[in-house]
């Protein structure tokens, strides 16, 4: 790991654990209502200041805290437009598997890569250190993946180049 | 599996049930191939007959190349005329086969490179004239060739495809071979610029005799009032170049080097692919790995005491 990335994510794995402490709490506005307050944005003395923990310009995360939900969202790092699109098909992946996710949205906020949404139901259904540790490993490893991902297919365009133009020898 | 075949396979082992003495049989099969090709093996007289037809999009621009002498001298006698709604065709009598089993293998590989044969032509005649301005070339120093020396030959356009072409052009010193490429989808694209940029480099880095690849968005110089040559927007448009030297156009290497560089943009298209495949069920193995993490953040169901229908528990013993 490098230098610049374990202050980063204990950063981060702190932040998020601070702020996963939600409760139940109604929706205030709609009777028999309960929904995600920092979704809904419908009362702002529930919503809490949001925090944004950034590693350099590309790569940041912003989590959004509220009486009952916790919105979490991951800027990956995209150096050339390789990883962008590397990034983009990868997020897209997961996105349309939301559902088995649980705590993924479908869709991420505006300016990030990918969104976690937790709600207060999350958290009395699964333990919190665990569900603080997904997201960290989750930050650690789609980063890895996507450089392996483009070193391959530089390899196999290299390799595939040499074979075509040996006949030519 | 790495490099493409050649040839059509599945008109090889039609031809090759069909050649190995097995009792005559009906056939009437459309057979696709690379660029919108089809073939069609129909035997419509009498079972012993194969009429085997191919239909080319560009096969009007072929014959202004030569393609009929090049497909005459490949196929001789057993030419006929074409039948409707293709343009070649050929006829081979099983009752008339060559005795020789290596001849009868030899006939079965020519027919399943009629595609090739068939697009071979300009490539065949750029060759002709390659050797023709190199012998006129030698007359003169480089300063005072005729224009007509110097510049090489007229450009020759193959549109194989609906949007994608294939120039070829000959110099003095060289056989310019320039495939236009499209890509309509973003990550296409960007696949395949990098592998355009490994063939670039290739020459470079590991193989000196290879022949030169240049890839630029816009028409390169030799295009240059060429008609129907599209000018890139967007950069979805690409010329990828291949610059054929003296020691590729020697006559021996001439039926290799063609059928290669013919190959090169299914082959190209085929890795592209073969790529997002791959990173495609890499993305899916990785999910899973994902999913596996936040599982473990689920309590495991505590165990309870498990009773039998009368009451009794069991109890582990010791």
């Amino acid at each position: 790991m490098s230098q610049s990335l374990r202050p980063y994510l204990k950063c981060v794995r702190s932040s998020v654990t601070a702020a996963l402490c939600l409760a139940n709490f109604a929706s205030q506005t709609s009777e028999r209502h309960n929904v995600p307050e920092v979704e809904a944005q419908s009362s702002p003395e529930v919503l809490l200041n949001p925090l944004v923990i950034a590693r350099n310009e590309n790569e940041r995360v912003l989590i959004e805290p509220s009486v009952n939900s916790v919105r979490i969202s991951i800027k990956i790092k995209q150096a050339d437009e390789i990883e962008n699109i590397l990034v983009h098909k990868f997020t897209r992946f997961l996105t349309q598997r939301a559902e088995a996710f649980f705590i993924l949205r479908r869709k991420p906020v505006k300016g990030y890569d990918i969104s976690f949404l937790i709600t207060n139901f999350h958290t009395e259904e699964m333990l919190k250190h665990k569900l603080v540790d997904f997201i960290i490993q989750f930050m650690e490893e789609v980063d890895k993946e996507i450089s392996e991902m483009k070193l391959f297919l530089n390899a196999r365009a290299r390799f595939v180049a040499e074979s075509f133009l040996t006949p030519f020898d | 599996m790495l490099l493409l075949d050649y040839q059509n396979v599945l008109i090889q082992s039609v031809l090759t049930e069909r050649f190995s003495g097995a009792p005559p049989a009906s056939i009437d099969q459309t057979v696709s191939d690379f660029d919108g090709v089809t073939f069609h093996i129909s035997t419509p007289e009498t079972k012993t007959k194969i009429v085997v037809s191919i239909n080319i999009r560009c096969f009007k621009e072929l014959v202004q190349y030569g393609a009929e002498q090049v497909l005459q001298r490949e196929y001789d006698q057993y030419v006929i005329p074409p039948e409707i709604g293709y343009d070649f065709s050929i006829l081979v009598d099983l009752e008339n086969l060559p005795a020789e089993k290596e001849e009868r293998d030899e006939l079965i590989k020519k027919i399943s490179l009629m595609k090739r044969n068939a697009m071979a032509a300009p490539f065949e005649h750029a060759y002709e004239e390659y050797y023709k301005l190199k012998e006129a070339a030698s007359q003169y120093t480089s300063e005072e060739a005729p224009q007509g020396v110097r510049e090489g030959g007229d450009v020759m356009a193959i549109h194989y495809r609906e949007e994608e072409a294939i120039y070829v052009k000959a110099s003095h010193d060289r056989v310019t071979v320039i495939f236009s490429t499209v890509f309509r989808e973003e990550t296409d694209r960007i696949f395949g610029k990098v592998f355009i940029q490994e063939f670039v480099d290739a020459r470079r880095r590991a193989i000196q005799n290879a022949p030169q690849v240049l890839f630029r968005n816009d028409p390169p110089l030799e295009l240059q009032g060429v008609p129907g040559v599209q000018t890139s927007t967007s950069g979805e448009v690409g010329y990828v170049t291949f610059v054929l030297f003296p020691r590729h156009l020697t006559p021996q290497r001439m039926p290799d080097v063609i059928s290669h560089i013919q190959t090169f943009r299914d082959y190209f298209h085929y890795h592209i692919k073969a790529s997002k495949a791959y990173i495609h069920s890499r993305m899916r193995r990785r999910t899973a790995d994902f999913l596996q993490v936040l599982r473990r953040a689920r309590p495991e169901n505590e165990e309870k005491e498990r009773k039998t229908a009368s009451g009794r528990t069991f109890k582990v013993q010791g």
